[in-house]
């Protein structure tokens, strides 16, 4: 037996903590650092946090200003601190090939092209 | 659900060591427990909701009403936040005794959270002395206050009731019985080897973790993040030359001690007060204004923080409360119970971070 025997569906409570005023702003400049819509953040962030993290979203999410210094232009612009220990939306392989590639490309490109395509394969990693 | 678990175990809602409902979802994989998810919404009040539109008179009664356990600490940030706005000075002695009833009420929800520590642990001697303890403080509440629980002690500009000097005696009296018997409480948590082996080295949480998680209060000074106790800046406090707890074991001995060594700070601080009570006033005057603020307070469990917006009738427009609890739930889930070498210490470790549901579940 591998699963659980009584499951609820937890999405609308879930939903119901994501949209109360704190953590809509949250969510919102979240969403706004990755370069995503709000709804799509919202979903992935109902299908793969628990109720209890997501409670904690906005105190995160603060903490992460505060405390995730990279100390790397590529990381910080990436969130490499902040999307995995703080936020964990990515798993830390996963953004360590995203910053190793993008690292890489800032030598071949131009640096702004190049945290672009990084943002963006970030938000992949994100999405399912 | 990944491959490598062999067992999914949920603990609770219902479970004889917690006081509240809530529900554990935890992946295991023989004893050891992979990673373990939080499951709320068996109480929700929506108690913010039914505080919007009313009068501060109104919700200063339901902000005691959040949490049973530490209900003066969300009186004393109500009220505190609302004089910020409305720029009402407190007259010393109301200050003073401001404090008096706070950490009287720390000290009861400490020895609380002990005890709910010791039962769930099978230390049930223990347990049943400190919850006899407990009721000499909530005595002493009574005293100052005139309730046990849902005090509303505090009032924009001062406090209800005086203490008076008949009464100030027999609370000393009976917080030199309570501190007595709090040492030799402490010397049985801090020498016995069965409450060794369950508490040290069980459900560990680092610095970095405890900061990341933005973890408060004693579940925090455990695991050794300095100045995170608000008592620290507040004026007060400050006067009485507070200084904060800390530990760096990060682990249920160590999160466990902390609230000991706090209960008797706390019984320092209530003697200080008592024996320095400024003479004077206990009601200033002033109107609840129109305004905005943000104002922390130091509950038992940590930060408590009120985001407050009235309008020029004192109604509370709107309003947002961020327990502690919110973020030492998250944190003892996802830093103390994953990777836990027991299925067995899940419930000890999630007893040992003093989880408030009904804090969590506004």
């Amino acid at each position: 037996m591998t699963g659980y025997l009584y499951e609820k569906d937890l999405r609308q409570m879930k939903y119901t903590i994501l949209t109360s005023t704190k953590h809509d702003e949250t969510v919102r400049a979240i969403a706004e650092r990755l370069g995503m819509s709000d709804a799509k953040l919202r979903m992935m962030l109902i299908r793969r946090f628990d109720m209890s993290l997501l409670e904690n979203l906005e105190s995160r999410w603060q903490m992460g200003q505060r405390h995730a210094n990279d100390g790397d232009p590529v990381a910080e612009e990436l969130g490499y601190e902040l999307f995995t220990r703080f936020i964990p939306l990515v798993d830390t392989e996963t953004m360590q090939t995203i910053y190793s590639d993008t690292t890489a490309m800032t030598q071949q490109m131009p640096f702004e092209e190049a945290i672009a395509r990084g943002k963006a394969r970030v938000r992949e990693a994100i999405r399912p | 659900m990944k491959k490598t678990v062999d067992v999914s175990i949920p603990l609770g809602p219902m479970h004889p060591c917690w006081k509240e409902p809530v529900r554990l979802k935890c992946e295991t994989a023989g004893e050891r427990v992979l990673r373990a998810e939080v499951e709320l919404g068996y109480m929700k009040k929506g108690i913010e909701r039914i505080m919007q539109g009313r009068p501060w008179q109104e919700v200063m009664f339901l902000a005691e009403r959040v949490c049973g356990i530490c209900s003066v600490v969300h009186n004393m940030v109500f009220i505190e936040a609302m004089e910020k706005i409305s720029d009402i000075a407190v007259p010393p002695r109301a200050a003073y005794l401001r404090v008096v009833a706070n950490e009287l009420d720390r000290i009861a929800s400490h020895i609380l959270a002990n005890f709910s520590y010791c039962y769930t642990i099978e230390h049930e001697t223990l347990a049943m002395y400190l919850l006899n303890t407990r009721e000499t403080v909530l005595d002493n509440l009574e005293r100052l206050t005139g309730s046990r629980i849902n005090t509303a002690y505090m009032i924009p500009g001062g406090v209800r009731f005086d203490l008076l000097p008949g009464d100030a005696a027999a609370m000393l009296a009976d917080l030199a019985k309570v501190e007595e018997e709090m040492r030799r409480h402490t010397r049985i948590f801090e020498t016995g080897p069965l409450i060794a082996l369950r508490s040290k080295g069980i459900g560990f949480m680092s610095r970095e973790d405890a900061i990341r998680a933005h973890t408060v209060g004693p579940t925090a000074r455990a695991s050794g993040v300095e100045d995170c106790d608000l008592r620290l800046r507040h004026p007060t406090y400050r006067e009485l030359g507070f200084t904060q707890v800390t530990r760096t074991e990060g682990d249920n001995f160590a999160r466990v001690m902390v609230r000991f060594q706090e209960v008797f700070q706390s019984i320092d601080l209530i003697r200080k007060c008592i024996d320095t009570l400024p003479e004077g006033p206990i009601r200033g005057g002033g109107f609840c204004k129109a305004g905005e603020t943000s104002y922390a307070g130091e509950a038992p469990r940590g930060e408590l923080t009120y985001t407050i917006r009235t309008d020029d009738y004192g109604r509370v427009v709107d309003i947002a409360i961020r327990t502690p609890s919110v973020m030492n739930i998250e944190a003892c889930a996802h830093a103390m119970i994953k990777d836990a070498a027991s299925i067995a210490d899940v419930t000890s470790t999630f007893i040992s971070s003093d989880p408030c549901i009904a804090c969590n579940e506004r």
